[in-house]
């Protein structure tokens, strides 16, 4: 056929500026009216000139292997981690016909059940707490804490297009998840309102201990979600392995009785439980009760120390995410 | 001028054979302990695994700057580490070793539609894509009549895109990206969508962008695309820069290169 050029490996430097065939560079589609008629200008870049600034945007070079969590980055993709909270609340619910009840049917249930087998039958000692509330509060928090293990696990391996074709910090797809179910937690909040009004029980400066207990739960299920979810994409063993884990963590903590049960010397066992001193503390809060201030510290210090190990550990597995998923 | 993209000696090693990707820490017991068994076992039977026929490097020192305004056109045959150049670029993966610099907000267009929920709306799409693009809602909301109004879908606004012709789709992700407002837009081979006149619309979408002085960075297997939209343009081989220079002259190339192969196939 024609010439064969070999040895075309001519070094031509962007800034040589040889025109384009002119003929070829006429716009396909008319232009609409607000952009500048640009027809003078051969070098329309020189037009718009973007001034370059002396400080790069963007550095890519292969990082370190300890990478500290980026918050300020983390902050500026907030519209992204509401909308992937909003699409999943969305997704969830979309073509059922109960839509977000869902979120109440089931701690309802389990609770009628409990209070059916464990309750009336079992006669399980419940410090004096009516049974149905007794079970709410527990699995109410169980409910969101496990959803949001679960979902915040597999959630990295649910958006892996997003993962492999955009950027963003990936810390945002397993809060989001957790984000979804706090949503759920909300939702089912509504039943438990129902049930401490039905039961008289008194409003008490217990609450203010609502809010610190929530975040803590939050705080640890995102801890685990983080660590679990990075674990997940290299090895799927975590999704197999997970169900069966929660199941039995549920029956280690407080939710079907109280930590009271245990005979006094093995009480500090169920207590090495970070959930145990969460539970057992947000009943205290909305049934007046006393705090077991010792067992909280001890939550909120393991959910600190599992947060920051968690963190690290999933930046270090980050950046191979889009490779190996 | 000052470039606003450079690009210093970028290389990229994969691993191709099942298992661990070669820079991977080991930060379980298990595989720690497994790794320190392997390695002598490894040696001993005179295999250094590594390098050889396990990896692959998709890209290997890799070269070039682009000025702003610039529309540079990565053309190259399958498997030549086009995409791979763009995903790093667009930070999606670490590279190996090298350093790339960008002196501008960069927006990446991988492939079309990304991020959509097939059990949502075109409306709902919109938003969630464009965030996932990363457009602040008051832009999307700012823009989102005009969107509509381009992919030509105002009837089926409100149907779960799970319901759309595959062509409609497209055009709604299309547009979508097309409104991004960045400084460089990194796109790959996601241009020719939709039928022929939505194609011309997207040209010429395409070509406001480029008069708006933004910088492009563009893959694509048509070479009538480069030729009509690059000044300059990059032909990849075996993840090496083969040649650069003026459009029309690498896509000469490139068909010359092609040919000879066919010839050759013949012979
Ligand atoms: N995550 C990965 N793990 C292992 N190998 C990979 C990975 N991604 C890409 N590769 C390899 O890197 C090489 C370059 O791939 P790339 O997708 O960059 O090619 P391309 O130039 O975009 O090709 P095409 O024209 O087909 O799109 C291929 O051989 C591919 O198998
Ligand atoms: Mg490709």
């Amino acid at each position: 056929m024609s010439k064969h050029r070999r040895k075309a490996n001519m070094k031509i430097t962007g800034n040589q500026s040889a025109s384009p065939a002119p003929a070829l560079r006429q716009p396909v589609a008319p232009t609409s009216p607000d952009t500048p008629e640009p027809a003078a200008q051969t070098t329309h870049h020189l037009v718009h000139h973007y001034e370059v600034p002396d400080k790069p945007v963007v550095v890519i070079e292969s990082s370190k292997a300890w990478v500290p969590v980026n918050l300020a980055n983390l902050w500026s993709y907030r519209e992204l981690l509401y909308f992937l909270v909003w699409r999943d609340i969305k997704v969830r619910y979309k073509q059922t016909m109960l839509g977000a009840l869902w979120a109440i049917l089931q701690p309802l249930v389990t609770m009628m059940i409990f209070t059916y087998f464990f309750g009336k039958l079992a006669r399980i000692p419940t410090e004096g707490v009516p049974y149905p509330i007794f079970f709410y509060t527990g699995l109410l928090l169980w409910t969101y804490f496990s959803g949001a293990v679960v979902m915040g696990a597999n959630s990295l391996l649910g958006n892996t297009n997003l993962i492999t074709k955009v950027y963003f910090p990936r810390l945002i797809i397993p809060g989001a998840a957790v984000g979804a179910g706090l949503i759920d937690f909300a939702i089912a909040s509504v039943l438990l309102i129902g049930l401490l009004l039905y039961y008289r029980f008194p409003v008490t400066w217990g609450y203010l201990m609502l809010l610190p207990l929530i975040v803590l739960t939050t705080l640890l299920a995102l801890a685990l979600a983080i660590w679990l979810a990075a674990l997940n994409v290299r090895f799927r063993d975590v999704r197999y392995a997970l169900p069966f884990l929660i199941q039995a963590w549920m029956f280690l903590s407080p939710i079907i009785y109280p930590s009271t049960l245990m005979p006094a010397q093995w009480r500090w066992v169920m207590i090495l439980n970070p959930l145990t001193g969460i539970i057992e503390g947000f009943r205290a809060a909305l049934l007046g009760k006393e705090f077991h201030w010792l067992a909280l510290g001890y939550s909120t210090f393991v959910t600190a120390l599992l947060l920051v190990y968690a963190s690290y550990s999933f930046r270090r597995m980050e950046k191979h995410f889009a490779e190996i998923i | 001028m000052k470039p606003i993209i450079k690009v210093q000696n970028l290389s990229k090693k994969f691993r191709i054979t099942p298992g661990e990707q070669p820079g991977l820490q080991y930060d379980t017991l298990r595989e720690a302990i497994a790794k320190a068994v392997k390695a002598p076992l490894r040696r001993w039977r005179g295999n250094h695994g590594e390098e050889g026929k396990d990896t692959l490097w998709a890209l290997k020192d890799v070269s070039f700057e682009v000025l702003p305004g610039e529309v540079l056109g990565i053309i190259g045959p399958n498997g030549a580490g086009k995409s791979t150049l763009l995903s790093i670029l667009s930070r999606i993966i670490e590279p190996t070793s090298g350093r790339a610099e960008i002196y501008g907000r960069v927006a990446s267009l991988l492939e079309v539609g990304t991020g959509f929920h097939p059990d949502l709306s075109g409306r709902e799409n919109v938003y969630l894509n464009g965030a996932v693009l990363g457009m602040k809602r008051r832009e999307i909301e700012a823009r989102f009549d005009e969107i509509v109004a381009f992919a030509e879908i105002e009837r089926f606004i409100d149907t779960p895109v799970k319901r759309y012709s595959s062509g409609m789709y497209l055009r709604l992700a299309f547009v979508v990206a097309a409104h991004l407002d960045p400084e460089v837009l990194i796109v790959d081979e996601v241009l020719a969508v939709g039928d022929a006149g939505f194609q011309k619309k997207c040209l010429g979408k395409m070509d406001d962008v480029t008069r708006s002085g933004r910088t492009v960075l563009f893959v694509t297997h048509s070479v009538g695309m480069i030729s009509q939209m690059c000044e300059h343009a990059i032909l990849m081989k075996a993840g090496r820069v083969h040649m650069k220079g003026p459009a029309i002259e690498v896509v000469d190339y490139y068909n010359t290169m092609w040919n000879t192969l066919a010839e050759k196939r013949q012979a």
